[in-house]
């Protein structure tokens, strides 16, 4: 009770804020600019000479756009947060810290148009969250995806789906919130092997 | 044109009509050679370079002797020819009469005139909607193979297509998987019995793996070979309930054929995820060699090379069909030196192990009982224990061809020292991500600080015959000729030339404008021996290299053809 409680006055306190459903409200704000900022000299130094420095893809895949975030490939923030932080950079996996790994995930979130906001990333967050990490363009508000945020973010929900109580395609706004889960759901495709 | 005009205003028509009339024939009859099974079978003596590592049996040797021991000093620059795409050339030059074929990364593929280096046409698949995401070690291309007037390119997003060979026309393409869920294909095809066959890479994304025949001229699917059985199949016992769906296998090295026993070879790639720990079992047929019906796709017999692999041994270096002579005994073999750092001899008749020697430091395969290997289980890591083996997962030696020399009896192997550290690691499967359980670290082979060498080693001893170190790893294939030279090159981008018998350098180009990672290719056009190579650095080893990274992490990037000959 007390942590679905919790929940509930994160979630109004979040959108009180503007931080869910401000102007730009095609994507969830997840991390700080600071961490961006962090992320993106770690990125230059660690990974851009396999992924491009602007991550457009060199000997390794893009990092950013349409056809790396897409909903076709359907990828949480989880999933690439996960093998992010334990097999990159190939030629040195985990060698970085934690706090490095979480600057580095959210230089590629703010790179798919993910809003920086006011509460900063943490690594048990980003190793848990399923949002969905879809491309929102440059500026966080073009594409399909985008659109269909802004909608859900309209119902006080959010894309994309596992959502029981939101509208079609959209999930409950706690959900969205990296950290906590809301009531159980996980990305239902990847099966995990201890 | 101008020959044209002139009949015209001449008012020579019925002689103009006539010329025109037989303009196709004669321009077919001056033009492209048309490529025969029985050209395709006599590879081996064709004054071009037919396919992948030159003939059926792979031996990546040449009859020529035109350039050889004496003057191969006096080699010079002919032509070259230079790309603009900065990711790795791993791609062999192939000569058909006067035209070449080469590829570059992202699968384009340029026509040109081999004599003059004149561009005839170029093609570039269009990968636009493609991520690229489940391409492990680089976005690379290994080349085209030929069959009638066709050109046949297989590609990142699973494509085989066919090209007209004069004009680079697309005559058909067919997609055998989608792209980005963990598959994709770098290759060079191989044409046989009218069929174009390839293989499939993902075996470090919970791909299940295949090789595939369609029809060279239609692209009609023939036979598809699964690498990892499904239960109820032969080997499907040795996987864990539903792991063979995501279990590896890759296949994405060209086989070789035996035409005395009517047999396809083609080696599989590791198992997935890299874990051992999570897929109890032998895990067949990965690591393996597989002796093929070339008609069905069906499996005569294998050899695993490393059983239960844990440390991401691929089995896939070209299997080199030659005879040996071993203990006095003479044996129809196929050879192999494997990323494992093992050097196999086979009876090519049964399947069984002639011999298996050491070719580097290697620890997780310890030996040999009944012709079968053996692993040392205390170097296979858990999630909570971190192990210290050799080689590394990049070998050995990877993929770049060796040569086999039938003058000399030697195998010519590209060598990297190297071991690592390997630890289990939590993993989990979804498609379009890696699938691999382990984290590593690859470090130098504690007794030998050089991360590379070509080497050559006696088939008929099984011994080594002599030794080339480089401070820097040895990423490119090898190439002997009948003028007693072998050709490879480094990373420092010099195409060498060897003395087959001693190791001896006998010849070193210009450094060129990137390292080689490529076979070289050698031709004859008009009675003068050409000898072609790609530089280009690239590959899996600038990524995964571990502590080699830094040692190569100044080698200038691009792609650059260039093709030598004596004065």
């Amino acid at each position: 009770m007390r942590t679905r409680g919790f929940v509930l006055a994160l979630s109004i306190l979040l959108a009180a804020l503007g931080v869910e459903c401000g102007e730009a409200a095609g994507a969830a704000a997840l991390f700080t600019a600071a961490q961006a900022r962090a992320g993106r000299t770690l990125f230059e130094q660690k990974c851009a000479m396999c992924h491009g420095r602007h991550l457009q893809g060199l000997s390794g895949p893009a990092l950013k756009g349409p056809l790396f975030a897409s909903r076709k490939a359907g990828y949480t923030v989880r999933d690439i947060f996960l093998f992010l932080s334990v097999n990159m950079p190939a030629y040195a996996p985990g060698s970085l810290g934690a706090e490095q790994y979480v600057n580095v995930m959210s230089f590629l979130l703010q790179q798919n148009g993910f809003p920086a906001g006011r509460v900063a990333l943490t690594a048990q967050a980003a190793a848990t969250s399923t949002v969905a990490l879809l491309y929102h363009g440059p500026d966080g508000r073009h594409g399909r995806d985008a659109r269909r945020a802004r909608d859900c973010a309209a119902s006080g929900a959010r894309a994309p789906s596992a959502g029981h109580a939101a509208p079609r395609g959209c999930t409950p706004l706690a959900a969205a919130v990296p950290g906590i889960e809301a009531g159980g759901h996980r990305h239902a495709a990847g099966k995990r092997l201890r | 044109m101008r020959i044209i005009h002139v009949f015209l205003r001449r008012r020579l028509w019925p002689v103009a009509l006539l010329a025109a009339a037989l303009a196709p024939a004669a321009a077919l009859g001056a033009g492209y050679p048309r490529v025969t099974s029985a050209r395709l079978a006599a590879a081996a003596t064709d004054n071009g370079w037919l396919m992948f590592r030159r003939d059926y049996a792979g031996n990546s040797y040449a009859p020529f002797r035109q350039i050889d021991t004496a003057n191969v000093k006096d080699l010079r620059l002919v032509w070259s020819y230079r790309s603009h795409l900065q990711e790795g050339y791993e791609g062999s030059a192939i000569v058909n009469g006067d035209y070449m074929f080469i590829t570059t990364p992202k699968d384009h593929v340029i026509a040109l005139n081999a004599v003059t280096g004149k561009v005839l046409w170029k093609y570039a698949k269009s990968l636009a909607g493609v991520a690229l995401k489940t391409v492990c070690c680089d976005v690379v291309n290994r080349g085209v193979a030929l069959y009638g007037n066709d050109v046949y390119l297989a590609t990142l997003d699973n494509y085989v297509v066919a090209l007209n060979a004069e004009t680079g026309r697309v005559v058909w393409q067919r997609q055998i998987k989608p792209a980005d869920v963990g598959y994709a294909m770098t290759l060079a095809p191989l044409t046989l019995k009218g069929m174009v066959i390839v293989g499939e890479s993902g075996g470090e994304y919970g791909a299940r793996d295949f090789i595939v025949a369609l029809d060279a001229r239609t692209g009609r699917e023939l036979w598809r070979r699964y690498t990892v059985p499904a239960p109820g199949q032969l080997g499907g016992k040795t996987w864990p309930k539903g792991m063979y769906k995501h279990g590896g296998g890759s296949a994405w090295i060209t086989g070789t054929y035996d035409p005395l026993t009517n047999t396809l070879f083609w080696g599989v790639g590791n198992p997935g995820p890299w874990l051992a720990k999570l897929r109890p079992g032998k895990n067949l047929f990965t690591d393996s060699l597989l002796a093929l019906q070339p008609r069905s796709g069906k499996i005569k017999w294998y050899y695993q090379y490393t059983p239960h692999d844990s440390w991401d041994y691929d089995g896939v270096n070209t299997p080199v069909i030659t005879n040996l002579r071993y203990h006095g005994k003479e044996y129809r073999a196929v050879v192999e030196a494997n990323r494992n750092g093992w050097f196999y001899a086979i009876n090519r008749l049964n399947g069984k192990l002639i011999y298996a020697v050491r070719f580097t430091r290697a620890t997780s395969v310890a030996g040999f009982r009944n012709g079968a290997p053996y692993t040392d289980n205390a170097l296979r890591p858990t999630l909570t224990k971190q192990v210290f083996t050799c080689p590394s997962f990049l070998g050995g030696k990877n993929w770049w061809p060796m040569s086999v020399d039938p003058l000399t009896h030697m195998a010519y192997v590209p060598t990297i020292h190297t071991c690592m550290t390997m630890k289990g690691a939590p993993t989990f499967y979804k498609a379009g991500l890696p699938y691999l359980g382990e984290t590593f670290n690859v470090v130098h082979d504690p007794d030998d600080h050089n991360w590379g060498a070509l080497q050559a080693i006696n088939l008929d001893t099984s011994r080594q015959a002599w030794n080339h170190d480089s401070a820097l790893p040895w990423d490119a294939g090898a190439m002997s000729t009948a003028g007693g030279v072998v050709f490879s090159g480094s990373a420092r981008g010099h195409l060498y030339a060897f003395d087959a018998r001693t190791g001896r350098v006998l010849w070193r180009s210009p450094q060129l404008s990137s390292g080689i990672i490529a076979p070289p290719s050698t031709y004859i056009v008009d009675g003068k021996q050409y000898v072609a190579i790609l530089a280009g650095w690239g590959g899996g080893v600038p990524i995964w290299g571990g502590q080699m990274v830094q040692s190569v992490s100044n080698i200038p990037r691009g792609g650059h053809l260039y093709v030598f000959a004596l004065p």
